[in-house]
């Protein structure tokens, strides 16, 4: 008896444990009532885009530019890892990324389905989600100072920038300087450069040369890329947010020969995926998704990064858009394509690359930082974890010819609830009005599946 | 003789035969190994993990885990016969908590690397012994070797994945909380405490050199990875050393070396190479510090029991 006692005593408590975690985190199960504002239109036009290709300890980072105010007031400040020299910095193609952007975006696919009394089978791709991006804005401020304590280690100009590769002793005479040397950068800068300065990374500030510009005849800034050596595998969004209060968008396309890539320091998670969703979805894609996102993301309590395609670049099922070339993904920083299998050394140990066979795997993480949720800046992983994944929407469209065999007639009255599950999950997805979903989706313009009594069949 | 006396007093309705009731001993008293409540509250994180981090759950993976470990335990139980015949059973349990560690550290697609890692678990046991005693943490050897033949000679397909946890208080908590009672039953709170304790101060110190704010502080060490690794498996009590001083000197050392290798050479897998690292030193602690060994059943109880059989 004591025994059993001891028994029910370990395992009542261990059962309140975990009833009290449930409790803790109940937006996991207000599922069915869980309703969210709309989505603001404006959500994802501020995202960034970096590209960043990585084997070992070997970056090529490519930072997309969607600088959209006076090309005068344009400034760059970024902490690198490493010293720059002019070799290692270059100018990218927004085409680059626009493409690894359309090849991963989540994707909508359609199907068709049969003539329940026939056979045959259709089904065609759809859109996929493209992301808009736009500027970060920057404040003025005046100050003077004599000694700045600032060494420009190096100065050169790439295309249309001028840059300068900065080491700083201490983040008031950095923040001065770049104030007094005509850097737009926004106030309170100082608190958020000193840990940089700590950890000893460089600056990299770039500036438009407006004669360069006009010389290439474009007028929107094209993207910067760096290539060097570190052992650091981090983006420092914490200087980012200096002038933004809410939420803002990163996307990261990471490149390795590994495999997926994720987030070290904070939790990954996938986009909700592979979901039947109405077909009048199909022209609102883009709202479906900023909002099924925003649903996601305020579910896990807005400190998750969210993976939203991992493959293997050689391949696509279905592909949004064409795979990329070689030629393409040496433009976008994949430096392991030439030599597959070479051993070559690293500083002054010399150690044999595991071959990869030029693979390039990409992964896509969507991370909406903000200040509160995410105090530190993201550190990346390496994984050889190969493991595909895509955000993929299915829109199933209903037969719409004459059926009037008794198999056609089944499946008119398996179209009403079939509707309703798309429009529950539709739902539950994006926290869309039910009662609009049904609206739009005309379920009640479908036939009521009305049970036909078992004997009707016996004595007809 | 008290085996029948227990069986008789938990009323059951027969008594059991005397071949089959050796089977039982180990039920009779539930809860007196603190094993079992390892194996129960590894369990119940794995299943919070599945159930609400949104782990993907790939039962072969597990299964191969558990089956790959209790066969490298019975096989090397076998070979290495140091162990009472009764005992041998109940070596099985800590088996289980090696395959829990691994189920809930190790990630991988291939089947061939867990398979792997978990017979070097396993297997680390009975080849890295002195005097009796093993000095790898089973399931950290099992990760870490599967970890360096992925970075270092061929794509394993293994990997850890640091953030699984995510940095919740509410996580912390749990942690804290069920992992104190096993470190209770077992005497081991020093251990954990001063690395949690030494590596919270070495982070605070470099938090305030860098001028963040508390915040990140907190973000890092609160870190549901870390405080699983303080609290399980840093502080197996076969493997660590026996007396509390060295105990403590111990901990400190894996907490500056984990510190130095996530911060100098920024490698996130930082705490197992630590703890990898710093193990094989256990032999010399115990050398210098005398100690008796950790006993998972006080040595009465498994006296008596090997009085009977």
């Amino acid at each position: 008896m004591k025994r059993f006692l001891i028994w029910i005593r370990v395992l009542l408590s261990t059962a309140i444990a975990c009833l009290v975690i449930f409790a803790y985190s109940p937006a996991v199960f207000a599922f069915c009532g869980f309703y969210v504002s709309q989505a603001d239109a404006s959500l994802f036009n501020k995202a960034s885009q970096v590209v960043i290709a990585r084997d070992g300890k070997r970056t090529v980072l490519t930072m997309a530019n969607d600088y959209q105010g006076d090309i005068k007031d344009f400034a760059l400040v970024v902490p690198v890892p490493v010293l720059l020299k002019k070799e290692q910095v270059r100018i990218g193609e927004q085409k680059i990324i626009d493409r690894l952007d359309s090849f991963s975006a989540p994707r909508l696919v359609e199907y068709f389905d049969s003539d329940p009394c026939a056979r045959y089978e259709a089904y065609d791709r759809a859109a996929s989600v493209g992301i808009t991006r736009s500027a970060a804005p920057a404040t003025e401020s005046k100050a003077r100072r004599d000694n700045y304590q600032v060494t420009i280690e190096a100065k050169f100009a790439v295309g249309e920038y001028d840059i300068l590769i900065l080491s700083a002793k201490d983040s008031d005479g950095l923040e001065s300087w770049l104030i007094d040397n005509d850097y737009k950068i926004p106030q309170g800068a100082k608190e958020l450069l000193q840990p940089y300065i700590r950890q000893n990374m460089k600056f990299f500030v770039a500036k438009v040369n407006i004669a360069e510009l006009s010389k290439t005849g474009s007028q929107s800034l094209r993207p910067l890329m760096m290539a060097y050596e570190s052992p650091k595998f981090m983006l420092p969004i914490r200087l980012g947010m200096l002038n933004a209060n809410g939420d803002q968008d990163l996307l990261v396309y990471i490149l390795s020969p590994k495999g997926q890539a994720e987030v070290a320091n904070y939790r990954t998670i996938k986009v909700p995926s592979d979901t039947d969703i109405p077909v009048y979805v199909k022209n609102e894609f883009g709202d479906f998704y900023k909002s099924m996102f925003k649903t996601s993301y305020n579910k896990e309590g807005r400190k998750v990064a969210f993976l939203e395609y991992a493959w293997d670049m050689s391949s696509c099922d279905p592909c949004s858009s064409e795979p990329l070339s070689q030629e393409e993904l040496r433009k976008a920083g994949v430096f392991w394509q030439d030599s597959p299998s070479s051993i070559q050394p690293s500083g002054r140990r010399i150690r044999p690359i595991p071959t990869n066979n030029g693979r390039v795997f990409i992964t896509r993480l969507h991370i909406r930082y903000n200040r509160d949720k995410f105090p530190e800046d993201l550190t990346f992983k390496e994984t050889s974890n190969q493991e595909s994944f895509q955000g993929r929407y299915v829109l199933r469209h209903a037969f719409t010819g004459a059926t009037t065999c008794d198999a056609g007639k089944e499946y008119q009255r398996s179209l009403r609830p079939r509707f309703e599950k798309e429009a529950q999950t539709l739902s539950s997805l994006t926290g869309w009005n039910i009662a609009d979903i049904r609206r739009k989706m005309n379920i009640s313009s479908l036939p009521d599946p009305v049970e036909v009594p078992f004997w009707e069949n016996l004595w007809k | 003789m008290v085996n029948q006396k227990a069986m008789q007093s938990l009323k059951l309705p027969f008594t059991l035969p005397r071949s089959l009731s050796r089977f039982f001993t180990f039920s009779i008293t539930p809860f007196k190994d603190a094993r079992d409540y390892q194996i129960l509250f590894l369990s119940v994180f794995l299943l919070l993990g599945v159930s609400t981090r949104d782990w993907s759950l790939k039962p072969i993976a597990i299964a191969l885990t558990f089956a790959t470990c209790w066969l490298t335990q019975i096989c090397m139980v076998s070979i290495f016969p140091t162990l009472h015949k009764h005992e041998r059973w109940l070596s099985l349990k800590s088996a289980t908590i090696t395959a829990l560690g691994l189920s809930l550290l190790l990630r991988s697609d291939s089947y061939g690397a867990i398979a792997c890692a978990s017979f070097l678990a396993i297997a680390s046991k009975f080849i890295f012994r002195t005097n009796g005693k093993h000095w790898f943490n089973p399931a950290n050897f099992g990760i870490v070797m599967v970890l360096l033949l992925d970075n270092y000679v061929w794509n394993n397909h293994a990997w850890v994945s640091n953030g699984q946890w995510g940095e919740d208080s509410l996580y912390a908590l749990i942690f804290l909380g069920l992992g104190g009672i096993v470190l209770k039953k077992v005497g081991r709170w020093d251990t954990s405490f001063m690395f949690l304790a030494a590596y919270s101060i070495l982070e605070g110190l470099r938090n305030v050199w860098l001028g963040w704010t508390w915040d990140v502080l907190a973000h890092r060490l609160t870190s549901g990875s870390l405080l699983l690794f303080a609290l399980f498996m840093i502080t197996d009590p076969r493997s660590i050393p026996n007396a509390k001083i060295a105990r403590l000197i111990w901990a400190v050392a894996i907490a500056v070396l984990a510190f130095i290798f996530r911060n100098v050479f920024f490698n996130a897998d930082a705490m197992f190479y630590a703890l990898f690292l710093i193990s094989p030193l256990t032999v010399l602690c115990d050398r210098l510090w005398n100690a008796p060994r950790f006993q998972w059943l006080p040595k009465r109880y498994s006296a008596l029991r090997s009085a009977q059989t």
